[in-house]
């Protein structure tokens, strides 16, 4: 047997395209759909400027708890009738929020899709929020967050988050809420939040077969009974870094691998560097054959996985690392880890790593962009940060473009290890000491 | 190209739905028994390169357990000309996305590529399909072994209620039966893992005529025959691969068995689980539509009585679903967590309740065409990527001998009566067949934690 040992060059390529984009201003807000010939589903998100942000101070959740009650009953009809009426569709209701933006998505078959809306729109503008509804509904959701929390990880997300924004900002509390915060919210809070925020028309994102889906329709019924001006985007919150590492360690006794994230703060997503910075951090800890995975899986075994990014919204954004590691190698899995960091703030990245990140980022334009959900994923970031219908084509060449030079003075300018919060949660009575003789930074015990 | 039909509308809540595969299949078999399955989709420049090999754990003799995994990880370390970590790099490197999955009834690997790339694709099949042993090594054995116990630190032990599913198979399938061990393995199987048993496993299993190719997207059927025969043609068939170790099952049990943990778990939480029947028989379409009935979604019969109705459910944390096992009669499974204040035994004696209630009152017709309206617009996700068309087509050469069987699978659950939903409850959801793993916190006296 002789295998071919002659690795094949590539074949023509394809020019890249983004799908056609249409735009219907109907009823006072605007439908922006891409044509997707073919798809037997349709995607479509009523997407509106009503994030986690909004919230007020001490009742962080709200928007989660407002979100969960949406199908609890609608001015037409209760919570068994509608959700016969929307499951008998094919559809599924799918509200959430991120800190921009509160989302009502909802796919199914090309026909139904209209159906579809109307009903995603007669709960998102209509909802019944009964009194009790909403109060139990609320103690659900701190019931949820205790299940959640109990899973490694939401806690030390919690602690990072405290420490890089502040305990006491909206921006340095939990998305989603705490399970103290949530208890605080009470149905006025809910109330408010929904005549404030959801009442406002926002944009109605499609992707699926333009020929049989009718904007038009599917417009009036997104935005029929709404008003209100587009709000202003707040500035963004500055970079602020640490002077020195510190190590937070969060007790999780008898675990058997330790929850590292480690994090500090960056630059929002309108930040000029954003490509570049991509980039950098995709050669750091984005790919498999990122320097991380490498190191810290492929040749020491000390995880299942490790990646590092940015996370960019409007007002903010923030460089971390995430792995679950091996309790007995906790600090060896640190040092290794800071070192890769280190290493790519002061040398950069080279031509090699930069090229697989280049085609990889450019790629997953295609190649993760092949369904009617994920078109409307792409279609909520262009409206959210302002971008152009061209976007991704831009996008793309920016990737394959960037000079190296930029991709380094990037990661040169955007990677702060030395003021690195890095939250470990595991078993302390096991990795405390050790934490503590390492030296890597002030060891403090997170209470969360 | 011919027209896509997606189903005549008749009402907006029942689209008679002919096929479930309206896409072009093509299909050959190379000399070395390799079968070749394309489907051929030019709407984006992406094309999904997929291989099922027919072995999963059930393959795994005792003491191995784990090992049909493991080997899956070494499959991404190098093979003959491509060096470690050359597999990884060259696919994200060309801007592809990649895996490989393992479970009891098979392996799967799969890579979406810009379509340019599908040479490059099949060349890396190939070479790991023809000559992964060369390049095996202790240190890379070694170190998948440790990545591998960390997978499982991670999945099913550092997590509340992670390893029901290891406990579920051991209850469900009895000691001895190629279900019966979980697919992750056990520490101490992995640990004894030598290098001479992997490069035996790769020899014996790896072989063209124990896999399916398929190719879905941006390519003609032309070209990849073409391309398979080029690159894959060389490799020796082996002649006698031995089968999995007899799977036959009468059918349901015959005798129930319950398994209760103490364990740091936030909530008292239940899972019911009977064996039913195989996958891709009318029996197990019939309980496809019958999970969709109990739990799926917000009208199912499980949430609008015990998340809605009663409350003694949290709403997150209940549902129904079957584990889609070829080889011997498949696992349902009915999972539901406390609320705060609700005991175990109320919460088991409600689902119990809407269990008993499939037999005695009968499915209305409201019911079922949500429960089908949900499954078609999941069949539709599942088959709306290159990549989700080229395992489906795969799953079904290689379990049902012909990728064109997958189309009727969407037709075969849309024409399940009330009737076949009554009788599958009938048949397989008697208590005296029951699995019940049930969770309790450590602390169950005091506060609520």
């Amino acid at each position: 047997m002789t295998l071919i040992a002659t690795r094949p060059d590539p074949g023509e390529a394809r020019p890249y395209t983004f799908p056609d984009l249409q735009r219907v201003t109907v009823a006072g807000g605007t439908v922006i759909a891409a044509h997707l010939p073919g798809q037997a589903l349709a995607s479509a998100m009523l997407l509106l400027d009503a994030g986690a942000a909004r919230e007020t101070s001490g009742r962080e959740g709200t928007a989660t708890v407002l979100a969960k009650s949406l199908e609890e009953g609608t001015a037409e009809r209760d919570s068994a009738a509608y959700a016969l009426a929307l499951e008998s569709l094919g559809a599924e209701l799918s509200p959430g929020i991120d800190w921009d933006t509160f989302r009502v998505g909802v796919s199914a078959p090309v026909p139904q899709l209209l159906g579809a809306v109307r009903l995603a729109a007669e709960a998102t503008r209509t909802p019944r929020l009964d009194r009790d509804d909403v109060n139990r509904v609320r103690d659900d959701e701190v019931t949820a967050l205790r299940m959640d929390w109990a899973q490694p990880g939401p806690r030390a997300d919690a602690a990072l988050r405290a420490d890089l924004f502040g305990a006491a900002e909206r921006f340095g509390r939990p998305m989603h809420g705490d399970p103290a915060s949530v208890a605080a919210v009470s149905v006025d809070d809910v109330l408010a939040f929904h005549q404030a925020w959801l009442r406002r028309p926002g944009v109605l994102l499609v992707a699926g077969d333009l020929d049989t889906l009718d904007l038009e329709a599917l417009g009036e019924a997104a935005f029929a009974g709404t008003g209100g001006e587009p709000l202003a985007v707040e500035p963004p919150l500055g970079v602020p870094v640490r002077d020195q590492r510190r190590i937070l360690l969060v007790d999780r006794p008898g675990s058997v691998q330790s929850t590292l994230r480690l994090g500090h703060r960056a630059p929002e997503r309108a930040t000029p560097d954003y490509v570049s910075m991509t980039l950098a951090a995709t050669v750091l800890g984005g790919a498999f054959t990122s320097r991380l995975n490498h190191l810290i899986r492929e040749v020491k075994g000390y995880t299942y996985g490790i990646r590092g990014s940015y996370a960019m919204s409007r007002r903010f954004g923030r460089f971390e690392v995430a792995a679950g590691v091996q309790t007995a190698v906790t600090v060896p899995a640190i040092v290794d880890t800071l070192g890769e960091i280190d290493r790519t703030q002061e040398f950069g990245v080279t031509e090699d790593e930069l090229a697989v990140a280049r085609s990889w980022r450019a790629g997953q334009l295609s190649v993760e962009m092949q369904t009617p959900g994920s078109i409307v994923g792409a279609l909520s970031t262009l409206v959210v940060h302002g971008l152009p219908d061209d976007y991704y084509a831009t996008l793309r060449r920016q990737y394959l473009e960037t000079p190296l030079a930029e991709v380094s003075a990037a990661a040169a300018a955007h990677l702060r290890p030395h003021g690195l919060t890095l939250v470990v949660e595991g078993d302390a009575a096991i990795i405390r000491d050790e934490l503590v003789a390492a030296g890597i930074g002030d060891v403090v015990d997170a209470e969360i | 190209m011919p027209a896509r039909q997606y189903g005549r509308v008749t009402s907006p809540s029942a689209p008679v739905v002919e096929t479930g595969y309206p896409w072009p299949i093509e299909t050959t078999r190379l000399d070395n028994g390799l079968r070749v399955v394309v489907s051929e989709d030019r709407t984006a420049p992406v094309v999904c390169v997929n291989l099922w090999y027919d072995v999963g754990s059930r393959h795994e003799p005792a003491g191995q357990t784990g090992f049909a995994h493991l080997f899956e990880h070494l499959m991404f370390e190098g093979s003959q000309h491509v060096a470690k970590t050359e597999h990884m790099r060259l696919v994200q490197g060309n801007g592809g996305s990649l895996n490989a999955t393992t479970n009891p009834d098979r392996t799967n690997y799969f890579e979406t590529m810009p379509a340019e790339h599908l040479e490059l694709a099949l060349w890396l099949e190939a070479d790991r399909m023809g000559g992964l042993v060369p390049a095996l090594t202790q240190e890379t054995l070694d170190n998948q072994r440790e990545v591998v116990k960390n997978e499982r630190r991670q999945r099913y032990e550092n997590v509340p209620y992670g390893d029901a599913w290891l406990r579920l198979l051991a209850l469900l399938y009895p000691e001895g039966h190629p279900y019966h061990h979980a697919t992750i393995g056990s520490m101490e199987d992995l640990n004894a893992a030598s290098l001479e048993t992997f490069k035996a496993f790769h020899q014996r299993y790896y072989a063209p005529n124990n896999a399916v190719l398929t190719v879905a997207g941006d390519t003609s059927p032309a070209e990849v025959f073409a391309l398979a025969e080029k690159y894959f043609g060389v490799i020796e068939p082996v002649a006698e691969i031995p089968p999995a170790p007899k799977s036959h099952l009468a059918g349901p049990a015959t005798s129930p068995v319950r398994e209760t943990v103490t364990a740091d778990v936030p909530a008292p939480r239940l899972y019911l689980s009977h064996r039913t029947h195989p996958f891709g028989t009318a029996g197990y379409d019939a309980i496809t539509v019958l999970a969709a009935v109990l739990g799926n979604g917000r009208g199912s019969r499980l949430y609008q009585r015990l998340a809605d109705g009663s409350r003694i459910a949290q709403p997150d944390f209940i549902g129904a679903y079957g584990v889609d096992l070829a080889h011997a009669p498949a696992p349902l499974i009915i999972t539901a967590t406390a609320k705060d204040g609700v005991s175990i035994e109320t919460l088991e004696e409600g689902v119990s309740e809407v269990i008993a209630g499939l037999t005695t009152e009968p499915v209305t017709e409201e019911e079922l065409s949500r429960a089908k309206a949900l499954l078609t617009t999941a069949w539709w996700r599942q088959v709306s990527t290159v990549g989700g068309r080229a395992d489906t087509l795969g799953r079904y050469a290689t379990q049902f001998g012909d990728p064109a069987t997958a189309a009727y699978r969407l037709p075969q659950w849309l024409a399940v009566t009330a009737d076949d939903v009554t009788e599958a409850a009938r048949y397989a959801l008697q208590p005296e067949s029951r699995v019940t793993l049930t969770y309790l916190p450590e602390a169950q006296n005091g506060e609520s934690a």
